[in-house]
């Protein structure tokens, strides 16, 4: 379990985060939403350790994680950020190879083969040999996943839980490969058990690959729990200052459809 | 698919054989560049003079005893010298471009280079002393300097801290050396000048006794470091998630870095470009891939400096350019060339 | 019998040290090349350095370099038997490790003083196996001194400018050019400084001068002439005022070598000259 209860972090004299709670647990695809400014990516950073709340507690199976080591963090837990690096002469199977650095016992053959499974999750198998930087925005947003899928695969046991943090995923990619990668990250957590937090804004996208959604405003969480208790018009109101409508999507059984004006 | 196959095989194959023939080609160049200088060898005697037995001084044996004592006493020395001293000054620039993300950086950067010119001025001006004053305090001068670097930079966060503490650094470190410069006479003047445009005159076998083992120990555990130097491409907060814990990496690497070319610096002078311009072209060349970057760093950094050596040595003879000025004179054009062409790749 | 081997003996010696009179010879610093030219020895000369530069001759032959970087193989190339270098060539491990390959290598004394360039004329001398044209150096430079000094001294306030990078300098205490002026019976109104420093303008109005010596190299470098006299701080002087200029050669009145009574000579003439202005 990463768990953050009760964070607070103020920036500047403004609020960011206001007594936010998350829990995410292996097996499940846990959806951050909100609008600009809301706080989703300030929170993903905080279970990222990358930012320091000002008060609340973050714990990563069972210990505060400010007391776990860098090691061991990126052992456990991986992170995608929204914009890939910038341009570097690497080949992309030397930048997915960058997932198995946190595990250096691994011998190369065992690289070589969680890369190659990553890629072909990631369909950019096909781009194995070619550089990094001569790539489109989305085919290296691509990579990248591909490069977090080897840092949660590899050298793992059985059962034991891995984390994967996604921010805003799905912002480069042309509509088939958002559904691909939501649909990779979601057989990751309900097929090898790990637990998926994905920034998005596409609230639909939410509410077809989604288990549970905070929606935050402001700092503040307006809704917490499964996608039909966030996704009502009240709360999207709140949160966004959009008229929404939600019904029931007539394609995909017990899933939700949310209409906008 | 066959083609597939090839194109893989022969991409993962690149890297291991470039290294390969850049060491055969520094092999060779250090053989031919033992074999000619000022005083003229002939290639027959070679073999004799390296495992003959060992004759009287250069009054008893003629010719044959002066050969064998400029080879082996003097030129040998500073060739094994300037292959040292170019594999420091190429991988610790390499490192330092990977530090600060930035393909213009050099060691010189974060004062190190500074430090050491002023720790010598300071020994040239205040003591007149001779190299064995020198050497200390410049190697003093460059860990000083970079100490102070690293400490202030460490107000602001990230490389970017660092960076304007090595300015300011720099800066200080560049008024001092000219108030010096004012209290010095003419003849310590003259020292100062010929200092700062460096040379591998002072090599010996007992000065690379120590150098040699040093430079290549530290190099060693800088090519360890291609992990988290790949990592750092991908940027400060990418290279955290992979589980490098950041202000570690960074006092580490400057440490390093201000270790193996502080003594370089105090024993050779300012030997400028090589730290700048022999990464870039082993990017250029192999990617940036710093498994392969560093040792071919190390390996061309060697190659480099030992060529220019050479160039020094035969090019005025009697007379002998400074080697800070050949590496000056034929990096500074093509660093322009590079800037010419645009970041493309880095 | 005693007579006769007291005869072989002496003709014995003599053999040797013809055998050992050095006939490849490197120099290192002009003071001491300039020496070597005077002693008529200069065809033994095989190679000298870049601060060699009177007669100009000695522009011609190889040069190893700067005499305080001097590079070994460099001089070995040459094939000395003998190196004379200056005390103040360098560096000590590069002179030392000539020695040890096994050519001689001759120190000799080289101060801004009257007493350091006899020294250095017998240490050269006896270097080249000339001891006879030595003496007699010495005792026409010697000679040459006296006259020079018996000419009559103006006493007059001087500062000697130098201009090598752009801005003018002054010639303070432990410099050569102090020492000219004191033997040339001038006073050095820098004297209270130490080696060579920039004109500071103030400075130079309140020492008030009354005559300026500059090299030639260094009055062009300053412009010439007009634009000496225009410098703040010089315009305001005495010298300035009645353009009381001396303006000498370079290597003449800063080298202290055998040239030392001509150039004191000359500097006493100008200086008398100037005041009578």
């Amino acid at each position: 379990m990463l768990a953050a209860e009760n964070l607070t972090l103020a920036r500047g004299g403004a609020r960011i985060l206001d007594g936010v709670s998350l829990r995410l647990a292996p097996g499940e695809v846990v959806g951050l939403l909100g609008a600009n400014g809301a706080g989703k990516s300030t929170l993903l950073a905080v279970l990222a350790n990358e930012l320091e709340p000002d008060a609340g507690a973050v714990v990563l199976d069972g210990e505060p994680l400010s007391k776990v080591a860098h090691r061991r963090q990126a052992r456990r837990r991986a992170v995608l950020p929204q914009k890939p690096g910038l341009s570097f002469d690497l080949d992309v199977r030397e930048v997915v190879g960058m997932g198995a650095y946190p595990f250096p016992e691994l011998s190369p053959a065992q690289v070589e083969r969680l890369v190659d499974d990553a890629l072909a999750r990631a369909d950019v198998a096909h781009l194995k040999w070619r550089r990094y930087p001569e790539l489109s925005g989305g085919e290296q947003q691509r990579v990248q996943f591909a490069r977090v899928l080897v840092q949660c695969a590899a050298g793992r046991a059985d059962g034991e839980p891995r984390y994967l943090l996604l921010d805003e995923p799905t912002a480069s990619l042309d509509p088939r490969h958002q559904t691909d990668l939501l649909r990779v990250a979601a057989a990751l957590a309900h097929g090898d058990g790990a637990g998926v937090l994905v920034i998005l804004h596409d609230m639909n996208l939410a509410a077809r690959w989604c288990d549970r959604l905070l929606l935050l405003a402001q700092g503040r969480q307006v809704a917490a729990g499964a996608p039909a208790e966030v996704l009502r018009p009240a709360h999207l109101r709140q949160a966004y200052g959009i008229e929404a409508h939600v019904i029931a999507h007539p394609l995909q059984a017990g899933r939700l459809l949310v209409l906008t004006d | 698919m066959p083609w597939r196959d090839r194109e893989r095989a022969s991409k993962a194959a690149r890297a291991p054989l470039a290294l390969l023939a850049l060491a055969l080609a520094l092999a060779a160049v250090m053989l031919a560049a033992s074999a000619s200088g000022a005083v003229e060898i002939p290639l027959r005697a070679l073999p004799g003079l390296l495992w003959g037995a060992p004759a009287g001084s250069a009054a008893q044996g003629g010719a044959d005893a002066l050969w064998r004592n400029v080879l082996i006493d003097i030129r040998l020395p500073r060739v094994a010298f300037a292959a040292v001293a170019g594999a420091a000054l190429a991988v610790s620039g390499a490192a330092m471009q990977a530090l600060f993300r930035n393909p213009l950086a050099e060691p010189g950067l974060i004062g190190i280079s500074a430090g050491g010119a002023l720790g010598a001025v300071s020994a040239i001006v205040l003591t007149s002393g001779g190299f064995w004053v020198l050497a200390p305090a410049a190697f003093a001068g460059s860990l000083l300097a970079t100490f102070c670097a690293y400490v202030l930079g460490r107000r602001v966060p990230g490389v970017a801290g660092l960076l304007l503490a090595g300015i300011a650094i720099n800066a200080v470190a560049g008024s001092m050396i000219g108030l010096f410069t004012f209290i010095a006479n003419d003849a310590q003047l003259r020292d100062l000048t010929f200092w700062s445009m460096g040379s591998l005159a002072g090599a010996n076998w007992k000065l690379l006794a120590f150098l040699a083992p040093w430079v290549l120990a530290m190099s060693w555990w800088l090519m360890r470091q291609w992990r988290v130097m790949n990592a750092l491409l991908l940027g400060e907060r990418e290279a955290q998630h992979l589980g490098y814990a950041l202000k570690r990496v960074r006092a580490r690497l400057v440490l390093a870095c201000a270790l193996i070319v502080g003594p370089l610096v105090a024993a050779t002078g300012g030997i400028g470009f090589v730290g700048l311009v022999v990464p870039h072209l082993v990017r250029m060349t192999l990617g940036a891939n710093h498994r392969w970057l560093l040792p071919a760093c190390v390996i061309g950094g060697a190659l480099a400096l030992t060529l220019a050596d050479w160039l020094s040595r035969v090019a005025v003879v009697p007379a002998e350019l400074p080697i800070g000025l050949v590496t000056s004179l034929v990096g500074g054009p093509f660093f322009l060339w590079l800037l010419a062409r645009g970041r493309r790749r880095f | 019998m005693k007579t006769w081997m007291a005869i072989a003996l002496g003709w014995a010696m003599a053999a040797c040290a013809h055998a050992a009179s050095p006939e490849r010879v490197v120099t290192l610093g002009g003071s001491v090349t300039e020496i070597v030219y005077r002693l008529g020895q200069e065809k033994k000369l095989v190679g000298d350095d870049l601060s060699s530069l009177y007669p100009e001759a000695a522009t011609k032959l190889p040069r190893v370099g700067y005499y305080r970087a001097v590079p070994v193989e460099g001089v070995l190339a040459l094939k000395p038997d003998l190196v004379l270098a200056s005390e103040q060539a360098g560096p000590p491990e590069a002179l030392k490790r000539l020695g040890e390959v096994g050519v001689r290598v001759v120190t000799l004394s080289d101060q801004p003083s009257v007493e350091s360039l006899m020294d250095r004329i017998h240490g050269v001398a006896e270097a080249l196996d000339a001891q006879a044209e030595g003496e007699r150096l010495a005792a026409s430079v010697a000679q040459d001194l006296e006259r020079a000094e018996a000419l009559p001294a103006t006493r007059a306030r001087a500062v000697l400018l130098v201009n090598r990078t752009g801005t003018p300098q002054g010639a303070g205490a432990g410099t050569a050019a102090n020492e000219v002026l004191r033997l040339a019976g001038l006073e050095n109104a820098l004297a209270g400084q130490q080696g060579y420093k920039p004109v500071s303008a103030e400075a130079m109005g309140a020492l008030a001068p009354d005559i300026i010596v500059i090299t030639q190299t260094s009055l062009q470098a300053t412009g010439g002439m007009e634009a000496l006299l225009r410098l703040p701080g010089i315009a305001s002087t005495p010298a300035a005022a009645r353009r009381r200029v001396v303006v000498m050669d370079d290597l003449l009145i800063l080298g202290m070598g055998p040239r030392l009574p001509q150039a004191l000579t000359e500097l006493k003439q100008e200086a008398a000259r100037a005041m009578a202005r």
